[in-house]
């Protein structure tokens, strides 16, 4: 059997965060020189291959968004990090859609954003639609629309984007029923496509369904990596302890 | 307008140029969609500042310029362009943080936008005055035909100013939106410091007004050459000089160079402050 391509690969990736109150200043920056850091990721070493099913789990502020945000190119860290393929986010459905442009108009600025081609975006513009199912709203400005028509909408653009690497941050459990399960077929179908998926997620069930493999993260570092079973346990029975402590 | 448009789609054909038109499109369609009056805002607007400033200058403090008042609306024009690309791109990294949490693309392409959308209103209301001054040239001022078609082309002159201008407003634009990503009092001290800059820019008033000694530090501010030059061109006025005009140049390439780098250097990591 050919040996898998590695398509993400982290060496030493940290990222430190500068604590802030409220609004930094100019004014500021000039009297206060010491400040106050955050480390949210300390030393991960990584490496995902390609079609991968990966699942970050860990406990809130843990560094596990973090994590995703440097994957997905939002922001940089310090350390070396290689990315083969086009890698798409869905961080945060309803970001940038502008509320006085219509569906349409926001379609096109939402898939270009993402990195699709205009063209790719026509082609595909009916498509969206009707799993957005919005029906005639398509040509009304986006103020207009309810809060579950725009995640909708967000989700359609991304998820017909065809991208090589798909990282997903609790955005399934959002929306009413009917859309759930709309999304959480949509993502099954990526998973079946041999995509290489890397999903946050509290889920603990559907993690041990979907994902081959499992990364506990603590505190800003990796605590276990292996088959997604055999984490999730451990992750669980640890959490029942804290609880009984 | 829908071909122009296509045209400039397929000649910029990457996915990054098309975002660009694609933003640069929203910014002009936003303004203007829920606009009574629309697209005559572009006019509007410096026809009331002209009224309203040169009233001021002509009756209150007369400042002796042949045709007051078209001197005031030619400088007018690039100076509004400045003023309102400085003012909106300065804070717009933080009004876009949405976008900027959303994916990984040039940030700039936000901030160019802005500019691209003032620059389309500039070069609207430069060209109806540019045929007003043509039609007055030719009907009331007794220029022979020759002579108006060579006034007429010599105005294509502007153009290569106006691009020179517009890199030099996205220069500044790129380092204040930047400064202004982790220290936010950027965006008031932009706003303090324009209409100092308004007047330390000759709008209302010629350099000839004002001791030589002091050309050269007016000839710092980019602006002075661009104003300038664009008067020149239209209303057939003379710069005050070409030498001292050079300064101008290379303090706006400065400044373009520097916002760029510290752009680039930024932009990595806007996300972790906004």
């Amino acid at each position: 059997m050919k040996r898998k391509r590695i398509v993400i690969e982290l060496k030493n990736i940290s990222k430190t965060y500068v604590l802030r109150d409220e609004k930094p200043t100019l004014i500021e920056a000039f009297f206060k020189t010491k400040k106050n850091t955050y480390r949210s990721l300390n030393k991960i070493n990584l490496k995902i291959k390609k079609g991968e099913k990966v699942g970050i789990i860990g406990p809130n502020g843990s560094g596990k968004t973090t994590l995703l945000k440097i994957l997905a190119g939002i922001t940089k860290a310090e350390g070396k990090m290689k990315r083969i393929g086009k890698t798409v986010s869905l961080i945060d459905l309803e970001a940038g859609f502008y509320s006085d442009l219509t569906g349409h108009e926001n379609i096109l600025l939402n898939g270009l954003i993402i990195g699709m081609s205009k063209k790719e975006i026509e082609e595909k513009y009916d498509e969206i639609i009707n799993f957005a199912d919005i029906g005639e709203f398509i040509h009304s400005p986006m103020y207009t629309y309810s809060s579950g028509m725009k995640l909708r909408l967000g989700f359609s653009v991304v998820t017909h984007s065809d991208p090589d690497i798909l990282l997903l941050d609790e955005s399934l459990s959002v929306g009413d029923q009917d859309f759930r399960e709309k999304s959480f077929s949509r993502i099954k179908e990526f998973f079946n496509m041999g995509k290489t998926v890397i999903i946050v997620s509290h889920y603990m069930r559907f993690m041990k369904l979907s994902c081959d493999r499992v990364i506990w993260i603590e505190n800003g570092s990796i605590k276990m990596d292996g088959p997604a079973k055999k984490i999730i346990d451990a992750y669980e029975k640890n959490a029942q302890e804290n609880l009984k402590l | 307008m829908s071909r122009i448009k296509a045209l400039l789609y397929s000649i910029f054909d990457n996915n990054w140029s098309h975002f660009l038109l694609a933003m640069t499109e929203k910014e002009i369609r936003v303004r203007y969609k829920y606009a009574l009056l629309g697209f005559l805002w572009i006019i509007i607007n410096p026809l009331l500042q002209m009224a309203i400033i040169g009233f001021v200058f002509q009756f209150f403090i007369p400042v002796n310029i042949d045709n007051y008042f078209l001197f005031l609306f030619t400088g007018l024009l690039p100076w509004n362009f400045f003023a309102m690309s400085i003012q909106k791109t300065t804070p717009i990294l933080v009004h876009e943080r949405s976008l900027i949490k959303k994916s990984e693309f040039p940030k700039e392409v936000i901030v160019f936008s802005v500019i691209l959308s003032n620059l389309f209103h500039l070069l609207i209301s430069l060209g109806l005055l540019a045929i007003l001054l043509i039609v007055d040239k030719l009907f009331f001022q007794d220029f022979s035909v020759l002579e108006t078609i060579y006034y007429s082309i010599r105005m294509l002159l502007a153009l290569p100013i106006l691009i020179m201008f517009s890199f030099f407003v996205s220069g500044l634009s790129l380092f204040t939106s930047a400064l202004n990503v982790k220290y936010r009092d950027i965006a008031f001290i932009v706003s303090a410091l324009t209409p100092v800059l308004f007047y330390a820019t000759p709008v209302v008033y010629t350099l000839d007004l004002l001791p030589e000694s002091l050309h050269l530090l007016f000839y710092l501010n980019p602006l002075t050459f661009f104003i300038e030059a664009l008067r020149a061109i239209f209303l057939n006025t003379q710069i005050t000089s070409i030498p001292l005009s050079m300064l101008s140049l290379i303090t706006a390439s400065l400044i373009v160079l520097i916002g760029y780098r510290v752009f680039k250097h930024e932009s990595p990591y806007f996300d972790d402050w906004i």
